[in-house]
């Protein structure tokens, strides 16, 4: 498959978060008109920032006029989830220079990481990867369809800002619990479909009910490190089994 | 707070790129990815500051559980999300 297939490859694959973006991304230019934010100020964020939780996070703390030291660790705090998502992605851009990596690094978001990462799990599972898997051609070519889900995804994600920034102050406020719901809602969808086996299940539930008292004690980081320490009990107790049948 | 996003996603890549890890950490790694998602979803959902939205949780949680059903049903992601928002609208609507 040439680069440009699978560029539109994953073009197809991101459709459903260009459906999800829409309204996620109206509902945070509404929001940041809401808090006082200037057009150019909320569009600068989304380019720059480029991740909801985040840009959702720091809206509360820019608005009060908080210090700037609070605002960069809230953000800090959010984002560190990128480090390990983005390290999940690395054995597959095989080959790749590093320009390019650091360049495209820029739209790894919840949702363009899950959907190629996703896709490639996939396909690394299939006889056909196996033969390919060390040539830097197929770097490439994942890289091209990870570029293809992010960086159509940014760009509506930029759109939306700007259109819900024009929109906030005609916007009804019965439709914020919707809007509110969309991306989270997602996400669960594509857990549920795309997660198996009894150690990943126990990991999201786990994850989800424990992210709750997590952010009761630290907003920033409870939720954080609550989802690293139920991944890593689960891991552990998988890894002991494994060595415990190995030994017998 | 952008350099701090874009160092987050950058820095594995540049420094990490194309090594196969073993068996193990690509394990951990998927856990902790999946996990990470999962607490995004319970903190956008439930939580406000740092306190539990006691009021709109049993709401929102209903609306969680219809799109999971949905979507494990469907086979669709989106299709189960649609579920859960329109849910959220009427139940907001026949509450007012």
């Amino acid at each position: 498959m040439s680069l440009l297939a699978r560029f539109r490859q994953g073009m197809q694959a991101a459709v459903p978060i260009w459906i999800v973006f829409v309204p996620s991304s109206i509902a945070w230019g509404i929001a940041a008109q809401r808090h006082g934010l200037s057009f150019n100020e909320a569009i600068f964020m989304s380019a720059w920032v480029y991740s909801g939780p985040a840009q959702f996070a720091v809206l509360a703390p820019l608005a009060e006029n908080k210090s700037a030291m609070q605002v960069l660790i809230a953000g800090f705090l959010m984002n560190l989830r990128f480090l390990p998502m983005s390290t999940a992605l690395t054995p597959f851009f095989r080959g790749v220079k590093r320009m390019p990596l650091l360049v495209s690094s820029h739209v790894i978001s919840a949702s363009s990481f899950i959907v190629p990462y996703v896709q490639f799990q996939k396909e690394r599972a299939s006889a056909e990867y196996a033969s390919s898997a060390t040539s830097p051609e197929n770097g490439y070519r994942n890289l091209m369809f990870f570029l293809g889900v992010g960086i159509t995804s940014f760009l509506v994600w930029i759109t939306g800002t700007g259109t819900g920034f024009g929109i906030a102050l005609r916007f009804p406020h019965r439709f914020d619990e919707a809007l509110l719901f969309i991306l989270p809602g997602y996400f669960a969808g594509l857990l549920v479909v795309e997660t198996k086996g009894l150690p990943m299940m126990l990991v999201c539930l786990g994850s989800l009910i424990a992210a709750l008292p997590g952010a009761v004690i630290s907003s920033g980081w409870g939720w954080l490190a609550t989802a690293i320490g139920v991944a890593t009990l689960v891991w552990g107790v998988e890894q002991w089994k494994i060595h415990a049948s190995r030994s017998f | 707070m952008g350099f701090m996003a874009l160092a987050m996603r950058a820095l594995p890549q540049v420094f990490l790129a194309g090594q196969e890890f073993p068996e193990a950490w690509d394990r951990w790694l998927r856990y902790v990815s999946y996990g990470l998602i999962s607490s995004i979803i319970s903190v956008t959902l439930f939580v406000s500051g740092s306190q539990v939205e006691t009021s709109a949780a049993p709401r929102r949680a209903l609306a969680l559980l219809v799109a999971v059903m949905i979507a494990r049903a469907t086979g669709s992601a989106v299709t189960g999300m649609l579920a859960g928002a329109l849910l959220t609208l009427f139940v907001g609507w026949f509450s007012l």
